[in-house]
C-alpha cells in the first residue's frame, strides 16, 4: 500500500523552524552555562571547557545545515563586500574566546592590516569558526590562525601542533559526501561545507577553493582556504 | 579594557529573562550603569520615547507583538533614534527573513545568537567606530545639507583610509545621486566595478540609468543582478520602479510578486503589490496582498486605514460587498479619532451602500463625507483626495470635485506619476480632456504668479517678489519653478545687501527643500556655490 499520509507542513518549514529552536534553547543553554559559571572563582571544573566546545559544535552544525540546505535551494543570498581580513579574523578569534579561556591552547593569529578580501564574511568567519574549534580539539596547545596573499587570492590558513589530519580528509575531493568516520566523530562536514562556500567565491575565471596536508608549521594539520 | 559604556544610555530589548540578565550582565562588566530593559517591541517603543538611546541591541524575535525590523522602523519613522545612535539587530539566523524584510531601515549591524561577551563587545566597539568616522556626514545628511555631508565625503576619501574607502565611495554615490549629479555617480560605480564585480555598485549603475531616463538599459541591468542573485531584493525594488515609469503596471505586479513571495513580512512591499495589482485590475493578487498588508499592519507603524478600504473596494469590485460591510467594521474598530480612518469609513458605507441598493442610507453616509471633507480634508493623503474627487463627481457635486482636482494638480504638477493617475481617473469618469484642461489652467496660472514675481523683482522690488513666492509656496509646496525662483531672488537679497546669517539659514533650507523634491543637480548646484561662496566670505 502506497504511503498516503502527508505532512500538513511543508519539510523546509519545519526544518527551519526546528533549526531556529534548537538555537533558541542552545542560546538559554550558553546563557545559563554562562551563570553557573560564575559561581566558580578561579579554578573552573574541565567540564565547562568540554561544554564550551559541544555547544560551539552545536551551533556550528545548525548554521552550516541551514546555509547548505538553502544554497541547495538556490535561496542563499550571497552578501559579496570588501572586509579587512583583520576583522574576519578577529570575529573567528571573539567566537573562540570563551573557549579559550578555559583551556590552554594558544590561539594565534598573524595578518597584515592592510589585507582586504572580498567576500561574504559571516559565511567565512562561519566556515573557519568551526574548522579552528576542530583544532583546538585536535591541537597539543597551539593554533595559527594567518591570512596572506597569494597571487591573486587570498589564503586564510589554520595550523596546529596535533598529530594531523587522518590520510582520508587530505586531498580528498572535498565535494564527495563526507566520509561518516563514527570511530573519530569527525565526518568532515566542515571540510565540505568550507569547500561549498569557497566555490561561490568567484572573480573572473577564478573560483574559491580548500586545501589540506599536514605541512603545518608546527608538525600537525594545515587548512588553507583560497578567496580570489 | 578599550570600550567604556559608563556614559551610554542603552536599550536592551529581549522577551527571554535569562538572555537580558546575560546581556545586562556582560555590559555591566564594560562599565554600563544605565542599561533600559524592555521586553516586547511597544515597550522598547515607550523607552524610546522617554529616553534618547546611544546604543540600542534589539532581538528580532520578539514573541508577541512587534518583531525587531518594526520596533527599528518605528524608531526612524519617529525620528526616536540620535543620529549618532547604534542599532544592532540579535538575530538567530544570519540571513534571509529578517535582513531580507529590510526595505529601507537596516540596523547598524546584526549580531547572531549565540555570542560570548568577546563578539558583544567587537561588535559594539566596531559599530562605534564607524559611527564616529562617519558622524561629520551623517549629521550633515541628518539636517538635509546633502551638499556639506558631500563635501565632509571628499574630505574624508582625501584622507585615504583604505579600511574605509570603499563603504565612503558607497555613500559619496548615493548623495551624488540624491542630489542629481547622476554623472558623477556613474562615474564612481563604473570605476568600482571596473575593480570587482559587486552587486551593490551594479545595482546603482542600474539606478543612474533609471534616473536618466535610460529605462531599458535600467531593466537590463536589474534583470541580470535577480539572475545571478535570485534573493537581491533592491533588484526587484528597482525595476518594479522602472516599469512603473515606463506605465507597464502589469509587469510592474508580476515583479513585485516575485519580491513579495520571497519576503512575505516587509509590509511596504505588501502595500505596494495590493496598490499596483488593484489599478491593474488583478483582484485576486490584490485581495491576497491587501489581507497580508493589514495583518502586518497591526504590529506596524506602516499599517493604515487605507489598506482596509483598499481590500473592501477590492471586494465590492467583486459583488461581495457583505465581506466589504466586514472589512468596514474592523476599520472602525482598528482606528479611533483619525480622520483618515473616519473619511475612508464613510466613502466605504457610501459605496457599500450604493452596491446593496440601499439609496436612502447611501445619501446619508454621502452627507457624512461631505462634512468630514470639510472638516478634515487639510489632513487626507493626496490617494485619498483622489478617491474623495471621485465620490464627489459621481454624486453630482462637480464643484467640489473639481475644487479638489485643482488643488491636487497643484501641489504635485511635477510628480509625473501621480498626475498620471489624476488624467487617468478623469477620463475612466469625467471625460476626455478634462484633466487636461485643468492641468493648463493650472500652469498658466503657475506662469503668471512666476511673471509677477519676477517683473517685481527686476523693478528692484525685492519685498515685493519674495512675498509673491512666499505665499505661492504655501499654496505649492512642491512646485520646483516656484521654489527655484524663490532661492535665486534671496540668494541677490543677501549678496546686494549686507550678509545676514538669518537669510542664509533661509536659503540654505530652500535649497534643501528644493534638492529634497528632485529638482536636478544641474539647476541647484551653481545656486549652492554662489550661497557657499557668501558663507565663507561672512566667515572670514
Amino acid at each position: 500500500m502506497p504511503n498516503t499520509h502527508m505532512l500538513s507542513i511543508s519539510f523546509p518549514a519545519i526544518l527551519a523552524s526546528s533549526v531556529h529552536d534548537i538555537k533558541n534553547s542552545l542560546t538559554s543553554l550558553r546563557a545559563l552555562l554562562d551563570q553557573l559559571e560564575h559561581h566558580y572563582q578561579d579554578k573552573k571544573p574541565a567540564e565547562f571547557r568540554q561544554l564550551e566546545f559541544e555547544t560551539n559544535r552545536m551551533n556550528n552544525c545548525l548554521m552550516q545545515l541551514l546555509t547548505l540546505y538553502k544554497i541547495d535551494l538556490s535561496q542563499f543570498n550571497l552578501a559579496i563586500d570588501e572586509h579587512s581580513a583583520a576583522d574576519i579574523l578577529e570575529d573567528v578569534v571573539a567566537q573562540q574566546s570563551t573557549l579559550l579561556s578555559l583551556g590552554h591552547v594558544q590561539l594565534l593569529t598573524e595578518c597584515h592590516g592592510d589585507l582586504f578580501c572580498y567576500c561574504d564574511n559571516a559565511l567565512i568567519s562561519n566556515a573557519l569558526c568551526t574548522l579552528v574549534n576542530n583544532a583546538q580539539r585536535y591541537c597539543l596547545n597551539k593554533v595559527l590562525l594567518s591570512a596572506t596573499q597569494e597571487d591573486d587570492y587570498i589564503v586564510f590558513c589554520i595550523e596546529d601542533d596535533g598529530r594531523g589530519y587522518p590520510e582520508s580528509l587530505i586531498s580528498s575531493d572535498y565535494k564527495q559526501l563526507p566520509q561518516i568516520d563514527l570511530a573519530n566523530g569527525n565526518t568532515g562536514l566542515g571540510l565540505f561545507f568550507a569547500e561549498t562556500i569557497a566555490q561561490l567565491h568567484v572573480q573572473g575565471d577564478k573560483q574559491g577553493f580548500i586545501e589540506t596536508d599536514n605541512n603545518s608549521q608546527f608538525g600537525g594539520a594545515r587548512f588553507k582556504l583560497y578567496l580570489p | 579594557m578599550a570600550l567604556n559604556l559608563a556614559s551610554q544610555k542603552i536599550l536592551v530589548v529581549e522577551d527571554q529573562p535569562i538572555m537580558r540578565e546575560t546581556i545586562k550582565h556582560i555590559l555591566n562588566s564594560f562599565g554600563a550603569r544605565r542599561i533600559i530593559e524592555a521586553e516586547s517591541g511597544i515597550n522598547a517603543i515607550t523607552a524610546m520615547r522617554i529616553d534618547k538611546f546611544d546604543l540600542v541591541l534589539c532581538d528580532y524575535n520578539l514573541l508577541r507583538g512587534k518583531n525587531g525590523q518594526q520596533v527599528l522602523e518605528e524608531a526612524r519613522h519617529l525620528k526616536l533614534l540620535p543620529v549618532n545612535a547604534v542599532f544592532i539587530m540579535v538575530t538567530c539566523e544570519q540571513n534571509q527573513d529578517m535582513v531580507l524584510n529590510a526595505i529601507d531601515n537596516k540596523p547598524d549591524d546584526y549580531l547572531i545568537k549565540p555570542f560570548n561577551r568577546q563578539q558583544l563587545l567587537s561588535r559594539i566597539e566596531r559599530c562605534y567606530a564607524r559611527k564616529k568616522y562617519l558622524t561629520s556626514i551623517e549629521h550633515e545628511i541628518d539636517s538635509g545639507n546633502l551638499y556639506q555631508a558631500i563635501h565632509h565625503c571628499k574630505k574624508l576619501l582625501e584622507q585615504d583610509d583604505k579600511k574605509m574607502h570603499l563603504q565612503l565611495l558607497k555613500i559619496y554615490a548615493e548623495l551624488t545621486i540624491k542630489i542629481g549629479d547622476f554623472q558623477t555617480a556613474e562615474g564612481i560605480y563604473q570605476e568600482i566595478l571596473h575593480e570587482r564585480e559587486l552587486p551593490w555598485a551594479r545595482l546603482g549603475l542600474g539606478a543612474v540609468a533609471f534616473f536618466l531616463g535610460y529605462y531599458d538599459q535600467a531593466i537590463t541591468t536589474f534583470q541580470q543582478l535577480i539572475e545571478q542573485y535570485p534573493m537581491m531584493l533592491e533588484a526587484y525594488d528597482w525595476l518594479v520602479k522602472t516599469h512603473e515609469m515606463m506605465g507597464n503596471d502589469e509587469h510592474a505586479v508580476s515583479s513585485l510578486n516575485s519580491a513579495v513571495t520571497l519576503s512575505p513580512m516587509s509590509i511596504l512591499r505588501q502595500k505596494k503589490l495590493a496598490v499596483l495589482a488593484d489599478k491593474t485590475e488583478n483582484l485576486p493578487v490584490a485581495k491576497k496582498a491587501y489581507t497580508a498588508t493589514i495583518k502586518l499592519g497591526k504590529n506596524s507603524i506602516h499599517g493604515s486605514p487605507g489598506d482596509y478600504s483598499g481590500l473592501a473596494n477590492v471586494y465590492l469590485k467583486s459583488n461581495a460587498a457583505n465581506e466589504a460591510l466586514k472589512i468596514l467594521y474592523e476599520l472602525n474598530q482598528q482606528f479611533h479619532n483619525d480622520p483618515e480612518a473616519k473619511l475612508r469609513a464613510a466613502l466605504l458605507e457610501t459605496g457599500i451602500h450604493q452596491a446593496k441598493g440601499h439609496k436612502e442610507l447611501a445619501q446619508k453616509a454621502y452627507e457624512k463625507v461631505f462634512k468630514l471633507n470639510e472638516q478634515f480634508s487639510g489632513q487626507a493623503s493626496r490617494e485619498l483626495r483622489l478617491e474623495m474627487a471621485k465620490t464627489f463627481y459621481l454624486n453630482g457635486n462637480n464643484e467640489t470635485c473639481d475644487g479638489i482636482l485643482r488643488d491636487l494638480i497643484k501641489t504635485n504638477i511635477d510628480d509625473k506619476l501621480f498626475i498620471r493617475e489624476i488624467v487617468n481617473l478623469c477620463d475612466a469618469i469625467i471625460g476626455d480632456n478634462h484633466a487636461e484642461t485643468l492641468i493648463q489652467q493650472i500652469k498658466k496660472e503657475l506662469v503668471d504668479i512666476n511673471n509677477k514675481g519676477v517683473s517685481l523683482f527686476q523693478e528692484g522690488n525685492i519685498k515685493g517678489a519674495l512675498s509673491v513666492f512666499e505665499q505661492a509656496i504655501a499654496k505649492m509646496p512642491d512646485n520646483h519653478t516656484i521654489i527655484l525662483n524663490m532661492v535665486k531672488i534671496v540668494i541677490h537679497d543677501i549678496k546686494s545687501t549686507k550678509a545676514d546669517p538669518e537669510k542664509i539659514i533661509t536659503a540654505q533650507s530652500y535649497i534643501n527643500k528644493a534638492v529634497k523634491i528632485g529638482i536636478p543637480h544641474n539647476q541647484i548646484s551653481g545656486l549652492q556655490a554662489e550661497l557657499d561662496a557668501i558663507q565663507y566670505k561672512t566667515n572670514h
